[in-house]
């Protein structure tokens, strides 16, 4: 419990107007994607790190947890308040500061959407390549601490690859300044890249110098329909062994095109599967890479290769494409969503591998994204209320892991292990690893008040039985 | 028309995944997670379920919405957001007794008996109230009135209401001429009170059409006002009181020039009315009957082919969509066709031509600096188009245009679809 004069500090760092205690808009910050709910015991909405650093001082003295929030749609629930405390949104500090052409790098405030972001440098004939799906609400503070991707990762990589340096607030109170704003730096450790996917457990982001490309000179976008889910499998790694890289290389299996095109609308074909794919450049590599792409295609099976005509055509795919994840609830009320990558060349292993798994457990599992890069983006569909069905769900995700991890993969590529995948995360890390990561939290967080709760799955068992439970 | 306590299952599909956030104009302008449909919807919930009460919050972030459907359109799960919002907005006033803009004049504005009344006492008054502003049409507001404020450009209520001209009320009981599709036009408040000369236009280009024009009396406001305060008795009332004025004459089709209005008469009534079974079927037969001037035009008079091609001048125009006629009914190419056909002016897109101006939802009542903010971004849009003239198909619309316009500095034009042709 918050005491009254933690509340009236609070009220005091940030201004009445910039903190809340209202049941009201403590239930607007109780959540995220993953569609459970947190009560908070306050929200505050800071303007600057300095801010923030008296209040992580203040939580360090008080003993109350923090929880740092972008846009909450995070698929693991990495802003989720699941210890109550203070919920630290970055909504007002959506500055982008600077943009740079000369250096090719921005600096901007952690609550700046991704998209504003991308539209911004674009202006300038300059391209920031990490596009998650949920690019065009998530925030660049999000982003970073989920490290998140996307389909151009295939080519250009993710979040990771772009971060050069940070300010930083650490859970202690200092603010401090990460990495170079140079090509190269190799100073002392790399805090950057440590906080890089740390999902707000160890330090809470408050600048960002990010890394820019010239934006290229053209794309074209196509789309590869297969009569087989398999077929399309194979001509992802026929594409990457050409030594053609596309800037998009996403699968969508049947489920998802048939959920997304009742949402989207924008003329699917009713086929096994489909392979988004763009090539992009200057106009003569994209000629030439988009003929090799076609050929490939059609020697596995592609039925028809669609290119896009114009910017709208395009515009529907993206929007189709982005959809996918949100669209599927249209086929049952519940899922469980995990984003394993394996070895591209393990693709087709891994969806014959899922097919079986449905098929045993009587479930309709419906795959897509990026195939790539190796990751599929793996929904087991269920009905929370028919039990048996929940059961074979929950069990099917052990399976999907277990096959992963035989495949020589990991278990999360983007969406971080929050508290959805924290029960699983032995699976695939060693007890010394782990308790390595823990030693490095407490070294930062010697208190444990930024985030607890999240990562590391907690020794208690009726614990980790509830984390268990899909959300 | 569904209740509140009907629209269990309909939350319950919001996933929140947080799309919302990214097309809300309330959202892009408050930033705050309340603003959004996933935070409405996530407070509605909660109250449903007894987690918190009527409470000001509540009923804040209720209004603080323009009901443009953005979010709806926009939803992966298709969640039926407006909907859901509309019932909370009647919940909250059927249990509290006075509508969301909770304050007397407001209640009793809605009400159309007072309303003619109220407005020409207005009009009276008007002289004493405002000075004349140079700007454009409209007057600025001289004192700072709470649900005005100063530095509001206004309408000014026109010296006489569009049913009162002579040549309408020549039209009220008996159309003129004695060929061609028989058109009832349907005014609205903003084309009656403020903007008669939209009216004529219509009914000038409906001529042009080859038409035969009744303007039955005894019509009164489409009822969309005060549903969106959540008043759905005076809504009903008002709609049964058109439905009779209507049903008194022989025609063809009903006409609006106002989005609004249109999407009421076609949408609105069947909700309010249709449920009752003795209505069910003359409800039908009205709202069937009904469509927005640009569609009428171009759908079933063949205006493009009558009227096309007209020379172009140098004017420089952008269209802006209203949301009741872009979104609610799926009108945007029209209103484009006959302003690039059948017009002296150039079209020039503007960048998102669909987002709200602002004014919906009783927003510019209940919070109009949130309101004019987003009208801002509008505004932004417009001028980044470099037109001379911004287009549209509702006058209220044009209203929050006009202020925001002027307010922003931006010297555009605002004119109605008709009022080129
Ligand atoms: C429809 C949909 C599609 C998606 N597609 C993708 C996809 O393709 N690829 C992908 O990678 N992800 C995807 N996601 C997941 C999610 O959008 C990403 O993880 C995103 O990076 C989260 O950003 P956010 O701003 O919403 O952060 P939040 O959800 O608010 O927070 C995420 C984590 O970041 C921490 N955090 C937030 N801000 C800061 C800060 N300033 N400093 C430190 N920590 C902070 C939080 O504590 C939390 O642990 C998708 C989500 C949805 C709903």
């Amino acid at each position: 419990m918050l005491t009254n004069i933690v509340k009236n500090e609070l009220k005091r760092i940030v201004g009445a107007d910039n903190a809340s205690f209202s049941k009201e808009d403590l239930l607007c910050y109780s959540y995220d994607a993953t569609n459970s709910l947190h009560l908070p015991e306050a929200v505050v909405f800071p303007a600057t790190a300095e801010e923030i650093s008296l209040i992580l001082k203040m939580a360090n003295a008080e003993g109350f947890p923090v929880i740092p929030r972008g846009a909450g749609t995070g698929f693991s629930g990495g802003s989720l308040p699941v210890e109550g405390g203070v919920v630290i949104s970055t909504e007002r500090m959506k500055a982008v500061i600077e943009i740079d052409p000369d250096n090719l790098t921005a600096i901007a405030e952690p609550g700046v959407v991704t998209w504003e972001f991308q539209q911004e440098v674009e202006k300038l004939g300059l391209f920031y390549p990490p596009d998650p799906s949920s690019l065009k609400f998530s925030t660049i503070g999000g982003n970073i601490a989920e490290c998140a991707g996307g389909p151009r990762a295939v080519k250009y990589g993710v979040t990771k690859d772009y971060v050069l340096g940070l300010e930083v607030v650490l859970p202690t109170g200092e603010i401090i300044n990460t990495g170079v704003r140079t090509a190269k730096g190799v100073v002392g450790y790399d805090i950057t890249k440590l906080m890089v996917g740390s999902e707000g457990t160890l330090g809470i982001v408050t600048k960002a110098t990010l890394k820019l490309l010239p934006l290229p000179e053209t794309i074209k976008t196509m789309l590869a329909i297969f009569p087989d889910l398999k077929d399309a499998a194979k001509a992802v790694s026929g594409i990457i062994r050409a030594k053609v890289i596309p800037s998009t290389l996403e699968l969508i299996d049947s489920v998802c095109i048939k959920c997304v095109e009742e949402y989207a609308q924008v003329g699917l074909p009713q086929a096994e599967a489909v392979l988004l794919i763009e090539v992009d450049g200057s106009f003569d590599t994209v000629d030439k890479d988009s003929e090799v792409v076609k050929r490939i295609c059609a020697g596995n099976g592609s039925t028809e290769v669609r290119i896009a005509n114009d910017k709208k055509e395009v515009k529907d795919l993206w929007k189709a494409r982005r959809a996918i994840s949100a669209s599927l609830f249209r086929v049952k009320p519940n899922k469980i969503n995990e984003d394993i990558v394996v070895p591209r060349s393990a693709i087709p292993e891994l969806i014959a591998g899922l097919q079986e798994i449905g098929k045993k457990r009587n479930l309709l599992i419906a795959g897509f994204g990026h195939a790539g890069d190796g990751n599929i983006h793996v929904n087991i569909m269920y009905d929370k209320k028919d039990p048996k069905e929940s059961k074979e769900a929950q069990e099917a995700v052990v399976d999907v892991f277990g096959l992963t991890i035989k495949l020589g993969g990991t278990l999360s590529g983007e969406h971080g292990v929050g508290i959805t995948k924290a029960p699983y995360l032995k699976m695939e890390l060693t007890e010394a690893s782990i308790d390595a990561m823990k030693r490095i939290k407490a070294a930062f967080d010697p208190k444990g008040i930024l985030n607890p709760g999240k990562i590391f799955p907690k020794a208690d068992k009726a614990q980790a039985d509830r984390l268990k439970e899909p959300v | 028309m569904r209740d509140l306590s009907d629209l269990k299952d309909e939350l319950e599909k919001c996933v929140r995944c947080g799309t919302c956030r990214s097309v809300c104009p309330v959202f892009r302008v408050a930033g705050r997670e309340p603003s959004a449909a996933r935070g409405k919807l996530t407070l509605i919930e909660s109250y449903m379920k007894g987690e918190i009460g009527l409470t000001e919050t509540y009923l804040k972030h209720l209004k603080e919405c323009t009901l443009c459907g953005a979010c709806r359109q926009n939803c992966p799960n298709s969640v039926n957001t407006v909907e859901i919002f509309n019932a909370a907005r009647i919940d909250a006033a059927t249990k509290n007794g006075i509508p969301l803009a909770a304050s007397l004049i407001f209640k009793n504005l809605l009400d159309d008996r007072i309303l003619p009344w109220a407005l020409k006492m207005a009009t009276r008054l008007q002289g004493l109230i405002f000075k004349d502003s140079s700007v454009e049409k409209g007057l600025l507001s001289r004192f700072s009135l709470p649900i005005i404020g100063s530095g509001r450009l206004l309408p000014p209520l026109a010296n006489k209401f569009f049913m009162e001209l002579p040549e309408v009320k020549a039209l009220s009981k008996q159309e003129q001429g004695s060929k061609g599709p028989k058109i009832a036009f349907y005014a609205g408040c903003g084309i009656n009170y403020l903007m008669p000369e939209v009216g004529t236009a219509t009914l000038e280009v409906l001529k042009k059409a080859g038409t035969r024009v009744i303007v039955p009396e005894g019509q009164v406001c489409c009822g969309m006002p005060a549903f969106s305060m959540g008043d759905e008795k005076i809504a009903r009332n008002m709609a049964l009181k058109n439905l009779e004025a209507f049903e008194a004459h022989e025609f063809d089709f009903i006409t609006t020039s106002c989005a609004t209005c249109g999407h009421g008469l076609k949408n609105l009534f069947r909700k309010l009315l249709g449920d009752n079974s003795e209505l069910k079927d003359r409800v039908e037969a009205f709202c069937s009957k009904v469509r927005d001037i640009t569609e009428l035009l171009v759908n079933e008079l063949d205006y493009l082919n009558k009227a096309g091609n007209e020379k172009k001048g140098e004017l420089i125009a952008t269209y802006h969509d209203p949301c009741h006629l872009g979104r609610a009914q799926g009108l945007r190419d029209a209103p484009r066709y006959l302003i690039e056909k059948c017009s002296a002016v150039n079209l020039k897109e503007m960048k998102n031509p669909c987002s709200c101006c602002g004014l919906g939802g009783g927003l510019s009542t209940t919070n109009y600096d949130l309101s004019i903010n987003i009208t801002k971004r509008k505004v932004d849009n417009i001028k980044g188009s470099g037109a001379d003239i911004v287009v549209t198909a509702c006058p209220g619309c044009m209203v929050q245009l006009r202020d925001g316009l002027h307010k922003f500095g931006v010297k555009a034009k605002v004119a109605h679809v008709v009022e080129l042709l």
